[in-house]
């Protein structure tokens, strides 16, 4: 008896060390932060494991290319050439580890303002965080509801869903009149995440009808799609002129497109979101498939982008540049364009800075439309407004408004 | 609603439910000889996708030969992990903690997988190009998608090979001796850890062959587990927890149901009527369709 | 383990400790993440000692716990944003709505029985998290309050968070101290032990896990409302029915240890601050590290400690000294229940009239009849597979017989559960002895004294007297697994007789004695008998049978063949031919007595 107490014992010793030395290592093995010169720190808290991670790391990778530009050319002028710090905190895929990974960046030390989450939800908890820490916080977010809350410190550069539907609604009604396929019947696709629900709502609600446009199909399914057959076979039956669509589940949305392929259904398809121009798409399905297919997004390069694109590109080995990569390089351009303005890397001055920004030039500026960086006093970025971009044999480019595409609109043809 | 479109529904829910079915049957066996709540299954699904789209990636080994070819791999990996991890928490003991220690390990496995997945190859989603996944098959009114049933026919044939060789070889005789009477087999000079060793083998290399399969139309990542395990679970109870046909039959009808339930509830509710339909059976007949009631623990 | 009352409070300083220590670390921690951690510990340890009361007491492995915490959370956040109603009210409501849910999934559910359950309670959170995507609630974010946040519980300082969680925590462990020490709580450890034998022994099964349901919801409840302020700020379908909450629960319990308060506690301290030091450390360098590192951490606890952390240690801990089983004379009977009167001697106590009872075409019994009268020993006798036991599990309930009807007392108890039959007075006793492993002698007993004392110092008494009177006082530390086949049965006798029964079903109490055995049986069956408890007896050592018992039934293939006196019976040729056979009975008939 004693014996095996005294085995037990001592498997439970080791156990105990490894555990301690599990959980301490990583302690020790992360290099110590260098106390340096004043240096601005700006917060990234992004997906970068699990299942949005891909998100994340495109987010990053804008972050990083702006970052390396605006120290390369002397950092921040006013703050006598301080250097950007980028400071990434993984959100993971819940809601919990996001609002934690928040906290964690905001508390660890002086960060004078934040970047993320791209999953609307995480985006709601993390600016909660950051609005009671007061530091300034900027989301790509579609969602309407995010400056909606009375908040001071969010700023939400993208046009909101509602107005995404309403402008972009506007421009396809305009081009397909050009193209001599006026709009008639519309269908309606896609999950019921928020950023789409947001999307979809005013559509179904009025925007359609005002436009004297039937609904003919709406097929919204809860995550993860099963099977697109009973969709597709709807839209083989009515024969839609347009078929607005918001997947952002990759294999839900890879679903959908190959079924209407199998079922031979043609109608035009207008994406809602950035999710339907990443290079995994035309990795995984082939550049035939998505041919033509549009979408509305935030941000996408624009006619005079291309020295950028070919930076990112080098930089990155990514084959496109898209709107996460985008927005966050615009996002630490803004946030340096405040800091030199606010000459302080104290959060609460920068916020001021921020609120009182009126970009017309630089980097920031040309990437965002309408040209003009501008906040109004709920955060939302003023006259933000969609762009509309299509695949053509393998890459997206911008289509519309016609201004600042940098390539023609193709309609597809029924 | 004409005819024709509700044998769409029909059709498409049985071509759904075929892969489900196949993926069920790996845990079914498992579960039944082992009574182990495996966790893991659906990691061990996306290895399976994974290696089934680098042979066609980097080989050209189309991913239906592919599920097939990685199926000797698999068992060995299966075997490895039975021997080195779950030999130590099964067989003996109060079952109640057994299966709590079960669930941990398999956990903690499932966890390593997919999170080492993610680190070395990274999360960008893969797809495998196959002319056949935006072809169908034409009959009648009905579309058949042809990876689909090409992947339900393998699915088929490959349950059929398993069922085969449980009824008709000793060697399967012997493992289901071991599933229903452990202490009577070992008597008879059955080993029945080896056996164990054989299912959970067995099992995983089923549910890669389903992933191989499911790769012929589904884009791979890392997390793609998330979205079957449950659907595997449903399936395996539906059918009978034990027996096999009965983990076949089930995958068929959580897909026919899953398609049927669009008919009478809103699309965003279509997984809801899985869950009821998985209810009512357990309320009304718990050993499933097809399986025969545990003896009491 | 049953202490006196001072026992019982002096278990309550560790859980003040803990209180304490908590509190300390509350102030003492300095940053705003670590706040976060040390909420997150006492929210998930919280969670974990809820999801104990189900599943590690009642032994109800329930993989569905997440559906309390979900509606916990959505309705007090729904309140807020509906009709601002502070959540310190909501979560009053939020609670009820868990409790109800609790009520509407139980009763289905609790019909069936290991993973089946734990399977079905998990279709419910996945039902749930549906619905609520369906119901447009993807996203509910908790409007920041800046009048008066504390009225919407929102504290600039995260100290705040950990005191509302610790309360949480605090309020939950007293809530398992009670249950552990409460009758309730006896009923549960036996119903998870032998749900058979606890039914026999009066527990009232299904209430006593409907209670427990019930009551395991409710913290999940309030703790849900809480994690929802003060760690999501914003509630989605996902985080809170998710598969997440479920799996950090069952991490935490089965790693800390199932079945006691401070598992989950042990739990949670260990693997909450480890993923979150993980997240923080590695997380953001090498994102998906932490996942591995956790991974392994949970494989490498479950092969060395399967059972639990707290279990391992406690195994550290010297065991009790053995009993010496120096038996003392065995003290008096008691007899009845207070306010049943024995009866005279030759009154019907139980009457079986025309019962049959088929399984598949098998009639396992046909039309039988006969009487138990007050004060006797009556032996039912018969070949094997001549339904003897099936008799039994008729007449206590846990079969329902196909036809026929069984009276006690003149009042009908066929079809009442086994619970019910045995508060009216009829105990029994199982062929093979049915203990309550992990509990000791005495608490064997207990849960039987339980059924007419609910007061524990009361039942506590009663099975102490019972105990002495078969003649076991002295071993009533001990754990069932030490004991001989004879103290098993005599501990059994005992549960039985704590019942206050007026008839006992014995079935074959004295299979696997030695001889000396026997006769120590066969004179305590007496002495029952004398103390006023009729006896019903199965045996089928016949030398034995026929010394003790008053009358003899016979059954054979499911009919009863003979009633009577011993003497005859045995000479009744239809016995010795449905015992021996055709062939012999010529030759038996020839045989001097």
């Amino acid at each position: 008896m004693k014996s095996v107490l005294t085995v037990r014992r001592r498997i439970t010793v080791a156990l105990a060390l490894t555990l301690v030395a599990l959980v301490a290592a990583p302690t020790l093995l992360v290099p110590k932060m260098a106390p340096a010169a004043e240096e601005l720190k700006i917060a990234l808290v992004v997906p970068l494991s699990g299942r949005w991670a891909r998100q994340g790391q495109l987010k990053k990778m804008g972050a990083e290319m702006a970052i390396a530009e605006i120290n390369a050319q002397g950092g921040i002028k006013a703050l006598g050439g301080a250097k950007i710090v980028l400071r990434e905190a993984d959100a993971g895929d819940s809601v919990e580890k996001a609002v934690s990974a928040a906290q964690r960046a905001l508390s660890r030390e002086k960060i004078s303002a934040g970047i993320g989450s791209w999953l609307s939800s995480f985006t709601l908890g993390v600016t909660e965080v950051a609005e009671r820490l007061e530091v300034p916080w900027f989301t790509l977010s579609y969602a309407d509801n995010i400056t909606e809350r009375g908040f001071k410190y969010t700023f939400q550069s993208s046009p909101v869903s509602s107005v995404q539907a309403e402008q972009a609604l506007e421009l396809l009604v305009e081009i397909a009149k050009r193209n001599n396929a006026p709009l008639k019947k519309a269908a309606i696709v896609g999950d019921n995440t928020a950023a789409t629900v947001f999307f979809f709502k005013p559509l179904r609600e009025k925007l359609l009808k005002a436009k004297g446009i039937e609904i003919v199909v709406d097929e919204v399914w809860t995550p993860p799609l099963a099977d697109a057959t009973a969709i597709v076979q709807k839209l083989r039956a009515t024969q839609p002129d347009i078929m607005f669509y918001g997947a952002t589940n990759f294999p839900d949305s890879i679903q959908v497109l190959q079924k209407i392929k199998e079922f031979g259904v043609k109608t035009p398809i207008q994406g809602v979101g950035a999710w339907l121009v990443t290079p995994e798409y035309v990795k995984a399905v082939g550049p035939e498939l998505l041919d033509n297919i549009k979408t509305v997004v935030a941000a996408h390069p624009l006619k005079g982008q291309d020295e950028l694109v070919k930076r990112f590109k080098e930089r990155t080995g990514e084959p496109f540049m898209t709107q996460d990569p985008l927005m966050s390089y615009a996002h630490v351009w803004i946030i340096k364009e405040a800091a030199e303005r606010a000459k302080s890397t104290d959060p609460k001055a920068i916020r001021e800075a921020v609120s009182k920004l009126d970009l017309t030039s630089g980097p920031a500026a040309s990437t965002l439309t309408p040209g003009r960086i501008r906040y109004d006093e709920r955060g939302r970025r003023i006259g933000a407004a969609p762009i509309i971009v299509q695949w053509q044999k393998g890459e997206p480019f911008t289509v519309a408004p016609t201004e600042l595409a940098t390539r023609t609109l193709v309609w597809q043809t029924k | 609603m004409s005819v024709g479109d509700l044998l769409q529904y029909l059709v498409t829910g049985l071509l759904v439910g075929g892969v489900y079915a196949l993926m069920s049957i790996g845990l079914g066996l498992i579960f039944g000889v082992m009574r182990v709540v495996n966790f893991a299954q659906g990691d061990f699904m996306m290895l399976g996708m994974y290696l089934t789209y680098f042979l066609a990636t980097g080989y050209g080994v189309d991913p239906l030969l592919g599920a097939v070819v990685i199926i000797p791999p698999f068992f060995l990996l299966g075997l490895g992990v039975h021997r080195a991890l779950l030999v130590r928490v099964t067989g003996g003991g109060d079952p109640q903690r057994l299966m709590d220690a079960q669930l941990i390990l398999t956990l903690g496995l499932s966890l390593i997988i997919t999170n080492a997945t993610t680190m070395l190859l990274t999360p960008m989603p893969r797809g495998i190009k196959t002319a056949y996944a935006t072809q169908a098959f034409v009959v009648g009114p009905v579309l058949l998608n042809q990876a689909r049933s090409y992947a339900f026919l393998m699915a088929l044939l490959l349950a059929g090979a398993v069922y085969l060789f449980l009824t008709r070889t000793d060697l399967g005789k012997a493992l289901r001796a071991a599933a229903d009477e452990p202490e009577a087999a070992g008597y008879q000079g059955i080993d029945v850890r080896a056996m164990h060793g054989l299912a959970f083998g067995i099992g995983i290399a089923l549910v890669a062959a389903a992933g191989g399969l499911l790769a012929t139309y589904h884009p791979i990542e890392p997390t793609v587990a998330v979205n079957f395990i449950v659907l595997m679970f449903v399936a395996v109870v539906v059918g009978g927890l034990g027996s096999i046909p009965g983990a076949f039959a089930g995958g068929l009808m959580i897909g026919l149901v899953q398609s049927l339930t669009l008919l009478v509830l809103p699309f965003q509710l279509q997984n809801v009527g899985v869950f009821i339909a998985f209810l009512l059976v357990l309320y009304l007949r718990p050993q499933g369709l097809f399986g025969q009631r545990l003896r009491a623990v | 383990m049953v202490g006196a009352r001072a026992s019982r409070l002096a278990g309550l300083v560790p859980i003040g400790l803990v209180v304490l220590l908590g509190l300390v670390l509350t102030l003492v921690l300095g940053e705003r993440h670590h706040h976060r951690i040390l909420t997150l510990v006492f929210v998930w340890a919280t969670m974990g000692l809820a999801w104990n009361i189900i599943s590690g007491y009642a032994g109800q492995t329930s993989f569905g716990h997440q559906a309390f915490f979900g509606i916990g959370a959505y309705v007090t956040v729904l309140l807020v944003v509906g009709v601002r109603l502070t959540p310190w009210l909501g979560l009053i409501a939020g609670t009820l709505a868990a409790v109800v849910a609790a009520v509407l999934i139980g009763f289905p559910t609790f019909r069936l029985a290991g993973i089946y359950f734990a399977l079905a309670t998990l279709a419910y959170p996945l039902i749930l998290r549906i619905v609520m995507d369906f119901l447009g609630y993807q996203e509910v974010a908790i409007p920041m309050v800046r009048d008066r946040p504390t009225l919407f519980m929102q504290f600039k300082d995260p100290r705040a968070y950990d005191v509302l969680a610790l309360a949480a925590l605090g309020g939950t462990l007293l809530l398992s101290h009670w249950i552990e020490g409460s009758r309730l709580g006896y009923a549960l450890r036996a119903l998870k032990e032998n749900e058979a034998a606890a039914e026999a022994a009066g527990v009232d099964t299904f209430r006593a896990k409907m209670t427990a349901y019930m009551l395991s919801a409710a913290p999940a409840a309030v703790i849900g409302a809480i994690y929802a302020h003060a760690i999501l700020f914003v509630v989605t379908p996902d985080a809170v029915f998710g598969t997440l909450v479920i799996v950090q629960t069952l991490v935490v319990c089965l790693v800390g240890g199932v079945g006691s308060k401070w598992g989950p506690v042990l739990g949670a301290a260990i693997m909450v601050p480890m993923s979150e030091i993980l997240d923080a450390t590695v997380g953001d360098r090498l994102p998906g590290i932490q996942g591995v590192v956790y991974g392994s951490a949970l494989v490498l606890m479950i092969l060395f400690a399967p059972e639990g952390i707290y279990w391992r240690l406690r195994a550290f801990r010297p065991s009790r000294a053995v009993d010496t089983p120096t038996e003392s004379a065995p003290a008096a009977i008691m007899a009845g229940a207070a306010g049943r009167s024995p009866g005279a001697p030759g009154t019907a106590l139980l009457d079986v009239r025309g019962v049959s009872k088929a399984f598949l075409g098998l009639h396992a019994l046909e039309d039988v009849s006969f009487t138990v009268h007050a004060r006797e020993i009556l032996g039912v006798i018969g070949p094997n597979g001549a339904g003897k036991t099936t008799l039994f599990n008729v007449l206590n309930g846990f079969l329902s017989p196909d036809a026929g009807e069984v009276r006690y007392r003149d009042e009908p108890i066929t079809g009442l559960r086994p619970n019910a039959i045995c508060r009216r007075g009829v105990a029994r006793t199982f062929q093979v002895v049915r203990t309550f492993p992990q509990l000791t002698v005495l608490e064997n007993v207990l849960v039987g004294a339980f059924v007419h004392e609910p007061a524990l110092a009361a039942a506590r008494a009663r099975a102490l007297a019972a105990l002495a009177a078969v003649g076991l006082r002295s071993r009533v530390d001990a754990l069932p697994g030490g004991l001989t086949t004879l103290d098993l049965r005599l501990m059994e006798l005992a549960r039985a007789l704590a019942t206050g029964p007026d008839l006992i079903l014995l079935d074959e109490p004295l299979a696997g004695l030695s001889r000396d055995g026997v006769d120590a049986m066969m004179a305590l069956v007496r002495r029952v008998r004398d103390a006023g408890v009729s006896v019903v007896i199965i045996e089928h050592t016949m030398y034995a049978v026929v010394q003790l018992v008053d009358r003899l039934v016979v059954l054979d293939h499911g009919r009863r063949v003979a009633e009577g006196a011993p003497n005859d019976v045995v000479r009744d040729p239809a016995v010795i031919e449905a015992y021996l056979g055709n062939k012999w009975l010529g030759r038996v008939a020839g045989l001097p007595t």
